[in-house]
């Protein structure tokens, strides 16, 4: 066997100083050219057992029990030195964030060459030499020019294949992916995925592959482990766990991903049905939308400012009451940038917004309070935009006394109703943000959107820092929430199957371009432009059961490779 | 990176272009001009409007402000700064040698400091919260509180009284030979660097611990790199750039500090000469004085920016762009 854990236990001392189990009586066994996925929620431990797989635990935290054999050799058993011989020669990482994990003032090739160096002894032009070969080899444009070139310099999606690079110097036996395309684009991803499988192919690497998503794993793994709370809870054959998945955890998990096939957003019955749906009012009107940054340096005389980068071109738009958008683009498309525009935050360059019929004024300062109270907005880091210094019952009572003028007592009293309604406890009103979960952070924003009684809320990425059950719950609550008031919703996403699952019409931007706009059934079914069916098929879900089929392998998708790297 | 590095250097002529123009206008402001300020009360009672007159034409100070100013920093530019109203004498001749004493103090200091600092610095942050770190920090927090008033005198009651090695105050005029400066610079310096090594190596300390805890550490040292690589050739590196800024703020900072240090030692360096000139009201010394600290301050800022343009690459770029 070429990579065996044996009841492998890792613990930490939290806040209290008391030892508690990251990881807990782990065993799993791995042989050569094999691929094995490691899946759960956030905190569940994956990630520490990934860097305990190369002896190695974050400041903190240590080994209290078990064995991690490579090779037949427990390397927990080993002296540090041992250990550094190791990592990076049999088991290397690819670590979670591409962004951060290059050191900045180092070239690209000063630190592949520094890894072949330390582990093969070769001289500096041969490390040089291995190093264009290893970044060529992931595919990577113009490898030579690259391996001068600093971190700054090249794109998510190229520093990923660096790292990727660097972690392959030595042709290690088993290569460890923690959340290697978590911090990329679907379509990046897409990318990324390929190239490790085609890499695997080529080097007979192990690989072992950690991720919160489902979907890739599925796409890259023949293994599956299930991971709760530090424990396995289940493991076996991708394919079979996920057709017949035994513990209830793991059926929860799958069906909580949110699929592009799901059905359009279902609303559920109310007592006091809103006024609402398909013959409503248009609650918010845009015309050819256009925004350009603004250009950099100073405005000096005699030197005209570089002109900006247009972020949004002749976008338009509509969104009646009860009804919800969904703006769906990757990063840099201009999807931020449209909703910022309408929440007042930023100047629209062009074009003409109306708010239920009458023009709206640009800048929110200039907007009459009634006008603020009626376009709320909601962000995806629900931390930074809650006061941390005031507690949760606070946050809600400032919209009602704001807006509709509450004492301090009706105010209370609100803000508890709105926190049940949220499925929280009247008892939260007293916490601080920083006290909560992510989802329940999330759901406090939210609230605090609905206290103003909005007539529009504009939802920017809410859901996507959090973990998919979480942001199942979530998203259950806003169309609930929806079907209640009536209020209009622009939902901007990056991740389609959520798109599909909240909003009955979408837009598909690129660029600061409309590719495709239209009912989402109808956008899904038959896309009209290329862009959007390669958005389609990057989120594609293949944790379908699919009888007779080997997990599909992103190679056998068919991507097109042409703009990687755009 | 050319222009990044040009850019810089430019914009710290046009900061001591402003800073002249402000010690120009303060000086300027003040009641009464250049010598009405020099003069005692006696002699502006003994002496006639008319002699009065006649002097401030012979001086130059019938003429407007905005030609004085242009007249003056034309000629401080270059290192001339003029002459003083009561003895004729040049500025220049009597500001070189407190200057070129400073000068020495300064270096002396920061070849001492700075090195010393680097290594309490890496030891602080590499034993993060065990006792070496918690010496340091403890340390540093001393050394740093310590006023140079009372360091300064302790170290004369230690090493000048006590053990008499070095002398207690300074008796060589301010054109001293230079080797005779170097080894009575000896307490003088120890007094600075207690507070700089306590202060720098706090602040790279703070620099080390977040970049031995950074995303780019662990991923190497995950690649099997060597500890010494990891710490020296990645993570310090990395830990300079946001140190020098608030290093070179803090030199800048320490120069109110050498005032001190000059007169407890009676060292013939530039801030007392600036103190001697203020008590005996030369505007033209004060005002020389003056520009030439500022100027010290804008070489520092400006060194600090160059290493950071060395260092970090990102600078480089997003300057040379724009």
């Amino acid at each position: 066997m070429l990579l065996e854990t044996t009841d492998l236990r890792i613990g930490y001392l939290d806040g209290a100083r008391n030892m508690k189990l990251a990881v807990d009586g782990v065993s799993l066994a791995l042989d050569s050219g094999q691929t094995l996925g490691i899946a759960g929620e956030s905190g569940c431990g994956k990630s520490t057992l990934a860097r305990a797989l190369m002896a190695y635990t974050r400041p903190g935290s240590r080994i209290v029990g078990g064995q991690v054999r490579i090779g037949g050799q427990n390397i927990l058993d080993l002296p540090e030195p041992g250990r550094r011989a190791i990592r990076g020669r049999k088991i290397a990482m690819v670590p979670q964030n591409p962004l951060s994990s290059l050191t900045f003032h180092m070239t690209i090739g000063a630190q592949i060459d520094e890894i072949l160096r330390q582990h093969e002894g070769l001289s500096k032009a041969a490390a040089r030499a291995r190093s264009i070969a290893l970044l060529e080899a992931t595919a990577m444009p113009d490898p030579a020019a690259v391996h001068g070139r600093y971190p700054h310099e090249l794109s998510g999606g190229q520093r990923q294949r660096v790292v990727i690079a660097a972690a392959l110097a030595c042709q290690p036996d088993i290569l460890v992916l923690d959340e290697p395309t978590t911090a990329l684009d679907k379509t990046t991803e897409l990318k990324v995925l390929k190239l490790v499988s085609d890499l695997r192919d080529r080097f007979g690497t192990a690989l072992i592959y950690i991720s919160h998503d489902l979907n890739v794993i599925a796409r890259v793994c023949e293994r599956i482990c299930i991971m709760r709370d530090g424990k396995m809870v289940e493991a076996g054959p991708t394919r079979a766990t996920f057709a017949a998945p035994r513990e209830a955890y793991t059926r929860m998990l799958l069906r909580a991903v949110p699929r592009t096939t799901d059905p359009s957003p279902v609303r559920p019955p109310t007592a006091h049905p809103a006024p609402g749906g398909p013959g409503a009012h248009p609650v918010l009107q845009v015309e050819n939308l256009s925004y350009h940054y603004a250009a950099g340096g100073l405005a000096l005389p005699f030197f005209p400012r570089r002109k900006g980068v247009l972020a949004v071109r002749d976008l338009s738009f509509s969104i009646r009451a009860g009804r919800t958008l969904g703006l769906v683009g990757e990063s840099g498309s201009g999807k931020s940038t449209v909703a910022a525009v309408i929440s007042g935050l930023l100047p629209p360059g062009g074009g003409t917004l109306r708010f239920c019929g009458t023009p709206l004024r640009a800048a929110a300062s200039r907007r009459s309070t009634d006008l603020r109270r009626r376009i709320q907005m909601v962000f995806q880091d629900p931390l930074s935009s809650l006061n941390p210094r005031l507690s949760v019952g606070r946050i809600l009572m400032r919209p009602l006394r704001i807006f509709f003028g509450m004492n301090p007592i009706d105010a209370r009293a609100e803000a508890g109703r709105l926190l049940e309604r949220f499925e929280m406890p009247v008892a939260m009103l007293d916490r601080f943000p920083r006290q909560l979960s992510g989802g329940q952070q999330q759901r406090v924003a939210l609230a605090r959107a609905f206290a103003a009684r909005p007539d529009l809320i504009v939802c920017d990425e809410v859901t996507s820092a959090l973990d998919v059950s979480v942001q199942d719950h979530v998203l259950d609550l806003l169309l609930s929430l929806q079907a209640e008031t009536g209020t209009a919703c622009l939902f901007i996403s990056h991740d389609l199957g959520v798109i599909k699952r909240v909003s009955d019409d979408v837009i598909v931007l690129q660029s600061g371009e409309v590719r495709d706009a239209g009912p989402t059934d109808a956008v899904f079914a038959t896309p009209r432009h290329a862009y959007t069916r390669l958005l389609l098929e990057a989120a594609g879900s293949v944790i379908e059961p699919i009888p007779g089929h080997a997990p599909v392998s992103p190679a056998s998708q068919g991507t097109n490779r042409g703009d990687l790297h755009a | 990176m050319l222009s990044a590095i040009l850019r810089r250097i430019g914009l710290s002529f046009l900061i001591l272009v402003l800073v002249s123009l402000f010690v120009f206008v303060a000086t300027e402001i003040l009641p009464g001009d250049a010598l009405d300020v020099s003069l005692t009360d006696d002699d502006l009672a003994v002496l006639t409007p008319a002699q009065l007159a006649e002097m401030r034409a012979a001086l130059g100070l019938d003429r407007p402000a905005a030609v004085r100013y242009v007249d003056w920093l034309s000629g401080a530019l270059v290192g001339d700064f003029g002459t003083t109203i009561l003895t004729g004498a040049p500025v220049g001749d009597i500001i070189w040698g407190p200057l070129r004493n400073s000068i020495l103090l300064a270096v002396l200091t920061t070849l001492v400091a700075v090195p010393v600092a680097m290594v309490i610095g890496i030891i602080a942050a590499w034993w993060r919260d065990r006792a070496p770190d918690a010496i340091v920090s403890t340390g540093a927090v001393v050394g740093y509180s310590l006023p140079e008033f009372v360091s300064g005198n302790a170290l004369i009651l230690l090493f000048a009284i006590w053990l008499p090695i070095f002398p207690a105050t300074i008796t060589l005029y301010t054109q001293g030979p230079m080797l005779d400066m170097l080894v009575v610079a000896v307490l003088p310096v120890a007094t600075i660097i207690i507070g700089s090594i306590a202060y720098l190596s706090r602040l790279l300390r703070l620099g080390l611990v977040e970049s031995l805890a950074s995303d780019y550490v662990e991923r190497a040292r995950l690649a099997g790199v060597s500890e010494r690589r990891i710490v020296f050739v990645h993570a310090v590196p990395a830990s300079l750039v946001p140190t020098l800024n608030a290093a070179a703020l803090y030199v800048a900072g320490l120069l109110s500090g050498i005032v001190v240090v000059e007169t407890v030692f009676a060292w013939p360096g530039l801030g007392l000469e600036l103190i001697n000139a203020i008590r005996k009201r030369e505007v033209a010394v004060v005002q020389a004085a003056v520009f030439l600290g500022a100027v010290g301050v804008v070489i520092m800022n400006l060194m600090a920016d160059l290493s950071i343009i060395a260092l970090d690459p990102r600078v480089r770029r997003n300057t040379g762009r724009s």
